[in-house]
């Protein structure tokens, strides 16, 4: 492959079938760490790429105002109340107040029609590190974290993303803690003088965030550290289906982000690998910072880059000039992801592609218009599917109920025969209905196809489908080695 | 871990019975025996097991979790019940035909799922150790393919070339691939990837329409699996056991999260029962999972990881219905650090009992070249007897 499309396999999504292609690579990357994002997509069918509505795009207040709004709805179908147990009326509360199927096609349609390319690869790495699973109760909320917490932090620092996306209500919910409440809190203490009534703390979020999103189990913590965590982070988090006077009762304002309930927060100072953190609100900063910047995070988090982006198998001496970037750099993400990336681009390997990616890779080498418009959302079309049943075929979604540890990183883990045949139906469907601009002759020839790539094209006759089928699921294309 | 091995003292007298064999060369795989089939249901998450079975004649158990406890329990015996999502295996209970083991694990105590998932996948002596999985390579060692009921290739299966993985796709506009396509593509490919898309040609032939929901995965692993030359090991995997909050509902204790994906196992069950048809009486099935959980209720209606569980088995290859277990007792000092249910017996003992009557495969060889682990503690007796 030649240099453009080499270096946009590995740490971008390619460039698109009629886009100009820049001489100097060097100086692209670079450029593209801080390229404008904005969320690019098509209206309808054949439209030209534009940006997303603002109206798709709303912010918490009023995603857990639809949130509530859903819920009362579904409260009025099951009672039978207001007309509301119609199909339509389902429908239409679905349509109306759930933002999952918007989101996830909002960010299909942005890594299909991105200019921000090299971003939008980093955003899935982090969003995969920062894993929000879609437990229902959490749908309204992920696309705002990627958007706002990942994307949108991904020229600051690494404590700064980390408390971020910590305090973020989609995390504060998917890890259970906007339910927790320390032992000794006031919440607790008055709850306990109540029958049935619950309150005390859930280690979960506290334990992921040394185990997933930090340290990881190399640094032996012990369970008094992870419980010392959760101590911290109990109060964080307010429900998103709380209505807003009692939200306001509780946190003192409306912002859902950052929401902290004293009366559930533990009093006194805790400790957490050997730090003492402070009682208050202040505290779970402090844990962040100081579990951001500890050598066990930048060592786990600097190999697990290398993993995502250079090899499976990344040597010890590339895994130590990411540390020394992250360390020179005090954790500077853009000073971390350049490092990451010149290992990427000298890396001689293959790097196999996580299908969501290989996927975009694919509708974008060919101009095909795959996914349908956003004004096309809730319509049904007998040739294209949801961006939702296409992420969820190809067995990798952000928006799926998936374990906190997220999508793999090494491809023995993703090496299935029911994993390649959705390689060879995609790519099928893809050219059948997507409506391709580009060939696979076409496409071998802008990209400088190897020959072996060229041969195998060749070796399945002379249907446009069977050479296009072939060309995404050769080895070149997929991040594989040649025979 | 020296508190797990105080336990062990009645199955280790049951290990003595097959040190006898030690000196045999190599046991392995003996043609002569008739092959069962194994299957296993992967809880995720952490499956609580003192809801599942609970054990209400210990007079802890309800002063200690009341509040989450299923109150419908079915009375299994006078220390045991089990919950009432269990009503298909709590039949095959009564016929004789699944078994229960108490207050079991891997021996793993860390409480993260993902060392623990690898753990009970891997079969290896520690987190990561392993690039295969215990069932992986019991199937390699007995020369025999299994099938997993997933879209990836879990750990647990890894480990043998012909094993296979199943998941009907749905994807408009595309049929299944033409054979001699998929062979061109697999030669442009080298080694594991070569072999999946070979793979692929393979399945190109079949023309199979299943649910993808996990009961009707099971009737149709049932259904391969009792055809000749079919996989003789299958593997489910069912997630939702990680039940921080809401294990169960306010006010129904017989209801919530738990007794929801307790309901989903209870289905799988009955869907390999019909799927296997005849081949049931030659069947094992049990479940797996990464860790029990605490014993006490945290703050919101729910428990955190823990320590041991119980372990589920049904099949016509049981000889009949027990509940396993060296009661370790619930109450503060006897658990395992204070907060979870000890383990007193080795859950990769119970694999290898099942290993052994399903593939023929000799007690030793299956430590040994499974587990890694030469002095296991044989509890086949305690099962299969």
């Amino acid at each position: 492959m030649n240099e453009q499309f080499r270096i946009t396999q590995r740490i971008g999504l390619m460039f698109r079938y009629d886009q100009d292609l820049p001489q100097d690579m060097e100086a692209w990357v670079q450029s593209q760490l801080q390229a404008p994002s904005p969320a690019l997509g098509i209206p309808h069918a054949y439209a030209k790429v534009a940006q997303w509505p603002d109206e798709l795009q709303p912010n918490l207040a009023k995603r857990a105002y639809m949130w509530r709004r859903y819920r009362a709805l579904k409260k009025q179908e099951r009672e039978g109340k207001n007309g509301q147990d119609t199909e339509a009326a389902r429908q239409a509360n679905r349509r109306n107040h759930l933002m999952r199927e918007k989101d996830e096609h909002k960010f299909v349609q942005r890594n299909v029609y991105g200019a921000d390319q090299v971003k939008l690869r980093l955003t899935a790495f982090w969003a995969n590190h920062f894993t929000i699973g879609n437990t229902f109760d959490t749908g309204n909320m992920i696309g705002h974290a990627i958007d706002k917490g990942i994307l949108a932090k991904l020229n600051g620092s690494f404590a700064e993303m980390l408390y971020g996306i910590t305090t973020h209500p989609g995390m504060l919910t998917y890890l259970d803690n906007v339910w927790s409440a320390g032992e000794r809190s006031e919440h607790a203490k008055g709850c306990h003088r109540r029958p049935n009534c619950h309150a005390g703390l859930n280690d979960n979020l506290g334990r992921e965030l040394l185990e997933l999103h930090t340290v990881s189990p190399a640094a032996g913590y012990s369970e008094d550290d992870i419980r010392g965590a959760a101590n911290v982070l109990a109060g964080w988090g307010v429900d998103f289906q709380e209505e807003l006077p009692g939200m306001r009762k509780k946190i003192g304002g409306m912002n859902h982000w950052k929401a902290y309930k004293k009366r559930w927060a533990e009093p006194g100072t805790k400790k957490v690998m050997g730090q003492l953190i402070h009682a208050g609100r202040g505290g779970l900063r402090q844990l962040t910072d100081f579990l951001a910047s500890h050598e066990h995070t930048i060592n786990y988090i600097s190999t697990k880059l290398c993993q995502h982006f250079v090899s499976d198998n990344p040597s010890k001496d590339q895994i130590e000039s990411v540390k020394s970037a992250w360390r020179q750099g005090d954790g500077d993400l853009p000073t971390i992801h350049t490092q990451v990336f010149k290992l990427a681009i000298a890396a001689p390997e293959a790097k196999f592609l996580w299908p969501m990616t290989w996927l975009f890779q694919v509708v974008r080498l060919s101009g095909a218009t795959y996914f349908k418009g956003w004004e096309d959302i809730d319509n049904y079309n007998n040739q294209l599917m949801s961006s939702k049943k296409v992420l969820k075929e190809l067995g990798q979604s952000f928006w799926s109920l998936r374990q906190p540890n997220g999508y793999s990183d090494d491809r023995v883990d993703w090496m299935s025969a029911e994993m390649f045949e959705r390689r060879i139906r995609f790519a099928d469907a893809i050219h059948k209905n997507g409506n391709t601009r580009r060939s696979a002759s076409e496409i071998m020839h802008r990209i400088g196809a190897a020959k072996q790539t060229r041969n195998l094209v060749a070796s399945v006759g002379n249907s446009p489908r069977d050479q296009f089928i072939a060309l995404m699921c050769s080895p070149e294309l997929m991040g594989l080695e040649y025979v | 871990m020296s508190k797990l091995t105080v336990g062990r003292r009645n199955l280790l007298k049951a290990g003595a019975a097959s040190l006898f064999l030690a000196g045999v060369p190599i046991a392995g795989f003996t043609k002569d025996k008739l092959l069962g089939s194994i299957s296993v249901i992967i809880l995720e998450g952490g499956m609580d097991g003192l809801a599942a079975i609970p054990p209400i004649g210990d007079a802890d158990l309800m002063r200690m979790r009341q509040a989450i406890s299923p109150a419908s329990y079915l009375p299994l015996n006078d220390f045991f019940g089990l919950h009432p999502s269990l009503q298909f295996y709590a039949q095959l209970m009564a016929r004789g035909q699944a078994s229960a083991v108490h207050a079991t694990a891997f021996p793993y105590t860390k409480r993260s799922h993902f060392e623990g998932q690898n753990m009970i996948e891997g079969g290896g002596l520690s987190p990561f150790s392993e690039k295969t999985g215990w069932l992986g390579r019991a199937l390699e060692l007995a020369g025999v393919a299994g099938r997993s009921l997933s879209l990836d290739m879990p750990l647990i299966l890894r480990g043998h070339r012909d094993n296979d993985n199943f998941y009907p796709a749905s994807i408009r506009g595309s049929g299944r691939p033409p054979a001699d396509l998929v062979e061109m593509i697999a030669m442009g490919h080298q080694m594991d990837a070569a072999q999946m898309f070979t793979k692929v040609a393979r399945k190109s032939e079949e023309r199979v329409q299943v649910p993808r929901d996990p009961a009707s995965l099971a009737a149709y692993a049932g259904r391969v699996m009792a055809q000749t030359d079919g996989p003789v090991a299958s593997v489910i995997r069912v997630g939702g056991f990680d039940t921080h909050a809401n294990q169960v509902e306010e006010g129904d204790t017989d209801a919530g999260q738990l007794a929801r994906q307790l309901s989903v196992v209870d289905d799988v069950i009955a869907g390999y029962r019909r799927g296997l048809g005849k081949a049931w009486d030659d069947a094992i099935i049990l479940t797996l999972t990464e860790f029990g959980r605490t014993v006490a209720v945290n703050g919101t209606l729910g428990t955190d990881h823990g320590y041991g569980s119980v372990g589920l088995l049904a099949g016509g290859a049981l000889p009949s219905s027990r509940v396993v277990t060296n009661w370790p007792g619930l109450s503060k000092k006897d658990q395992f650090e204070r907060r979870d249910l000890l383990a007193t017996i080795d859950y990769r003992s119970v694999c290898a009992a099942c290993l052994e009557k399903a593939l023929g495969l000799d007690h030793d060889l299956i430590a040994s070249q499974i587990f890694h682990q030469p002095d296991l503690p044989r509890v086949f007796e305690h099962l299969f007897a």
